[in-house]
């Protein structure tokens, strides 16, 4: 090891004040002063905001003037800065690895009140930092080439978006769709919420275009069933199962760089719901069933009459306990929607509107919610627990079904009249997403939907480097946003080709052959799949480029036959002395 | 039990006056800025929405539009343009045809031909009436003090005869309203048991606000209180001299100025023109949310009263003056525009409201202690 042959390293360590969020409750100056005197520390300072720009230049000039090797840095989370201080060390020329930093604000004066205490703490993590940093080794990035083919699974909206952007910047796009057509769910519905669009207008363009274009090759009736390598290298193991399309059983392996998932949604199971008579009453149906009425030309109760009344009935499966919590986002204006469609074939047919809240959060939703009303559309709330009971209407009514609903803006208990209901079903997650999520290595929520890498800053990336997520397959959204979703995937997939090649961290495990028994437990536990097993050398073998350095392989290696990469177990030990050196 | 939703009950409405009701979508911001709103009475927001619902059960049991003196302040805040304040008026008309058991009110506000013909047929019957039962035709002889003898030409006792029946059926049919208005609003309403003495306790309400209208206080601009005082007084002054006070109200004898029978003529002369100027200017201009929408009701309230107005002058003008012809036709148009206004305006149409108002804040005063009362016998 590095440490051991040098005589003795040269230690740098710097405390931050954050401004004042470290510096009101930790006295960085005696914490200076304290590392200061550890051994192998050249000098220790403090200073305002170590991020800033004259803050990363002291590290830079005191690196030349004193020849430091090691740096020390105490202030904040290594999520926030440690990129920072890294590069700092990098235009010192110092190797990047040669850094370590003592979390004293999150860690330490953010959660303390007592100044000695925290003072005492914020020592203890210095010297904790200064030991370990000691014991790092100088690494280095990899850099792997870019395959700039990539993979689409998923031929709706946003999956035929994210293949045509890619082939269009001239890369070959494998598009796999389970069905027998490309559409999605959108291919089931008539017109589109504010504008009324014709959503097979907007299909009908998309799929002439990967029709036109050669550079997507669509693969319908089919799965993606095998996904290995790591970004960059994917290989991919394409199914065809259809046999109008594809000989049944054949398997294609492609090789692509970058994946999309845009995999998508299916609709609630109004059944569930025993409230509502789903499947009892024949006339009430779910927004899809209602959208293929209008498609057909003819919205009618199930014996052929044209509805009197219609109600129409929000949130079902969404925003209630029992169900999903969330919210679908399309039924609102998909419900005001379908009162202009069935006004203009029926503009004497009352619609009423059942509805908890109206979210008409997007461009022109607000318009059109007043617009809806203005066509005399008659809006009834009810509270979130407390759903409508639809049932059979006597002899004496003139409609087919009764509604009671607790109306909430009026407090009165009343009944609604009703030919037709129609259920606005919520989204949720596909049955086979947990399949897709391990196929492609990646995490979801409680409700099954993908989990972004970052809820704001990296809304299509995923944990998993090359895997990227699109469209309703991550949360219901609307068509606007699977779209925009889908072109920034591929904008991200694009500046990755245009790099050529792509840095992967140095930080990951790896396995000494020599030791490995080849007893494979590492293969099982490993959670991003990146351990291979080699049949020829009967040892275990990490792909860096997949691995994210968790030590889970390091702790269950029963031979220790695996080290963690600036994880070692002299540096992880070295450090818990030294919080306890004090 | 759950009440029927009628959502055809809108298009019904709408005959009362067009208003986008159906626009609101009970955001409450008119409840809130109105000064008239309290806990117990929540308007306009609550009535809009038996309305959008089409309760209209529970709408006749409404008295909150009454409370309402249409500031319009709520439409002017109102984010959807749903105009709250003209809804309120709407209701009112609304009310009153449901008040109305002859089913004469509804006909009158729902149809331009019924309002207008009702006017032009009983105007023109007047007209005949006068014409054909007069024992004198034009009397060209004038009184020693230079005036026309229109007691000869009209006869006083016989004219007298004929405004007491007048005065006695609209005040039948008033009184038989205010007490349907009374059984819906009161009696009908289960959730209320009024103790029999709460009547007695409150009625000081209903003087109060009939003579001072200080309801109208409340809202920002207070010269429509002004001049609506000014008004009402003049009009029930003028109601009670001609119809209930006829024989001393017309004379042959020319009073001096200052005796009460002319200074309080020229009162009520000068505070219905000054009334009417204010309202008419209001409406023609639509000054403010308050004028902005005017109903056939509005305009016919204010045409026939500035009319009865002018020839009252003009006939008092030509009297005075010895112009015996002049007073004769005067006399007879003057007659041919009271009478239907006071026969169709005050039983079946907007002036019905004089009455309607301060009984509505009367019961609604009552209302609100019975609760109270309520409460505790449920606790």
């Amino acid at each position: 090891m590095i440490a051991d042959k040098k005589a003795s390293p040269r230690i740098g360590v710097y405390v931050c004040w954050c401004g004042t969020n470290i510096q009101k409750i930790v006295d960085v100056e005696d914490v200076a002063k304290f590392a200061s005197g550890l051994p192998n520390v050249v000098l220790a300072k403090s200073y305002k905001y170590m991020c800033s720009n004259p803050g990363q230049e002291m590290i830079i000039q005191d690196i030349r003037e004193h020849k430091l090797d090691r740096i020390v840095v105490a202030a904040c989370s290594p999520n926030m800065h440690e990129r920072t201080f890294r590069n700092a060390l990098r235009s010192a020329g110092l190797n990047q690895y040669l850094f370590e930093m003592a979390n004293i604000r999150e860690q330490c004066s953010w959660v303390h009140t007592d100044h000695m205490e925290a003072t005492e703490k914020a020592k203890a993590l210095v010297s904790a930092a200064l030991a370990r940093v000691e014991l790092h080794e100088p690494l280095e990035n990899m850099s792997v080439d870019m395959c700039p083919n990539s993979l689409v699974i998923g031929g709706g909206i946003s999956g035929m978006t994210a293949a045509l952007e890619l082939a269009d910047s001239g890369f070959i796009v494998y598009l796999v769709e389970k069905d027998d057509h490309l559409g999605g769910n959108l291919a089931r519905v008539d017109l589109t919420a504010p504008y009324l669009y014709s959503a097979r207008d907007l299909i009908t363009e998309k799929i002439i275009r990967i029709k036109d274009n050669r550079k997507v090759i669509v693969y319908l009736g089919s799965k993606v069933t095998e996904l290995t390598g790591f970004i960059g290298n994917f290989k991919a193991t394409i199914q065809s199962y259809d046999n109008r399309y594809n000989y049944p059983g054949r398997k294609v392996n492609v090789k692509v760089g970058n994946v999309v998932v845009a995999t998508g949604y299916k609709e609630f199971d109004a059944s569930r719901i025993v409230h509502y008579g789903y499947g009892k009453l024949p006339n009430v149906i779910t927004s899809f069933e209602l959208e293929k009425m209008i498609r057909n030309g003819s919205v009618e109760t199930r014996d052929g009459r044209a509805p009197k009344y219609v109600a129409i009935v929000h949130c079902v499966g969404s925003r209630s306990k029992e169900f999903h919590s969330y919210c679908s986002r399309v039924c609102c204006m998909t419900a005001l929607k379908y009162a202009s469609e069935i006004k203009s074939a029926h503009p004497d047919c009352y619609i009423s509107d059942i509805y908890v809240d109206m979210h008409a959060f997007g461009k022109g939703h607000e318009e059109f919610y007043r617009k809806s009303s203005e066509a005399k559309t008659l809006f009834l709330m009810y509270e979130k627990g407390d759903r409508p009971v639809i049932h059979k209407a006597g002899p004496k009514d003139d409609c087919e079904m009764l509604i009671e609903v607790n109306e909430k803006l009026s407090g009165e208990h009343i009944e609604i009249p009703a030919d037709l209901v129609v259920l606005m079903v919520g989204m949720e997650a596909r049955e086979d997403s947990g399949e897709i999520a391990r196929l492609v290595n990646i995490s979801q929520d409680k409700d099954g939907w993908f989990i972004e890498s970052h809820p704001k800053l990296e809304p299509v990336a995923t944990t998993t480097d090359g895997i990227f997520i699109a469209g309703t397959c991550v949360a219901p959204k609307d068509i606007p946003d699977s779209v925009a979703q889908a072109r920034a995937a591929a904008a991200r997939i694009l500046a990755r080709i245009a790099q050529g090649k792509i840095e992967v961290d140095a930080v990951y495990s790896e396995v000494n052959e020599e030791i490995c028994s080849g007893c494979r437990f590492c293969n099982q536990l490993c959670p991003y799949s990146a351990i291979e097993f080699n049949e020829e050398k009967k040892c275990s073998h990490i792909i860096s480029a997949l691995c994210k350095s968790c030590g889970v392989c390091v702790a269950a290696c029963p031979s220790s036959a695996i080290k963690g990469r600036h994880f070692t177990d002299q540096q992880i030990l070295a450090q818990v002395e030294g919080l306890f050196t004090l | 039990m759950a009440i029927r939703v009628n959502p055809g009950f809108i298009n019904d409405l709408n005959r009362f006056g067009k208003e986008n009701i159906e626009l609101c979508y009970q955001c409450g911001d008119c409840s809130a800025v109105c000064p008239h709103s309290d806990e117990f009475y929540k308007f306009p927001r609550k009535p809009i929405r038996l309305l959008q619902m089409g309760l209209e059960k529970k709408v006749e049991t409404t008295l909150e539009p009454w409370l309402c003196y249409y500031c319009g302040d709520c439409s002017d805040l109102c984010p959807r343009d749903a105009n709250p304040g003209d809804t309120m008026m709407i209701l009112r008309r609304y009310l009153t045809s449901v008040y109305d058991w002859t089913g004469l009110s509804r006909k009158f506000y729902t149809s331009h031909w019924w309002e207008i013909g009702a006017v032009f047929v009983i105007g023109i019957l007047i007209a005949l009436l006068f014409s054909a039962f007069n024992p004198h035709g034009i009397v060209t002889t004038l009184t020693p003090d230079g005036g026309v003898k229109i007691n000869e030409m009209f006869p006083v006792e016989t004219v007298n005869i004929g405004a007491h029946i007048m005065l006695i059926s609209i005040a039948s049919f008033l009184i038989a309203n205010i007490i349907r208005m009374w059984y819906l609003t009161l009696l009908k309403d289960r959730s209320v048991r009024i103790p029999f003495t709460l009547y007695f306790r409150k009625l000081y309400q209903l003087f109060v606000h009939f003579l001072t209208q200080k309801q109208f206080i409340k809202c920002k601009d207070r010269s429509y209180w002004i001049f609506h005082l000014l008004l009402m007084s003049a009009y029930v002054l003028m109601f009670v001299l001609i119809v209930g006070n006829l024989r001393w109200f017309q004379t042959d004898r020319i009073y001096s100025w200052y005796q009460p029978q002319r200074l309080l003529g020229y009162y009520s002369t000068l505070g219905l023109l000054a009334g009417l100027a204010f309202f008419s200017w209001g409406r023609i201009r639509k000054i403010g949310q308050k004028f902005k929408f005017s109903h056939l009701s509005d305009w016919i309230f204010i045409i026939l009263l500035f009319l009865t107005t002018t020839s009252g002058i003009l006939l008092h003008f030509f009297r005075l003056s010895g112009m015996p012809v002049a007073s004769y036709y005067t006399y007879i148009i003057h007659m041919a525009v009271l009478v239907p206004m006071l026969c169709v305006e005050v039983p079946f149409s907007k002036w019905s409201h004089l009455a309607y108002r301060p009984f509505a804040i009367y019961f609604a005063e009552i209302k609100k202690s019975a609760l109270p009362a309520r409460k505790k016998n449920d606790a």
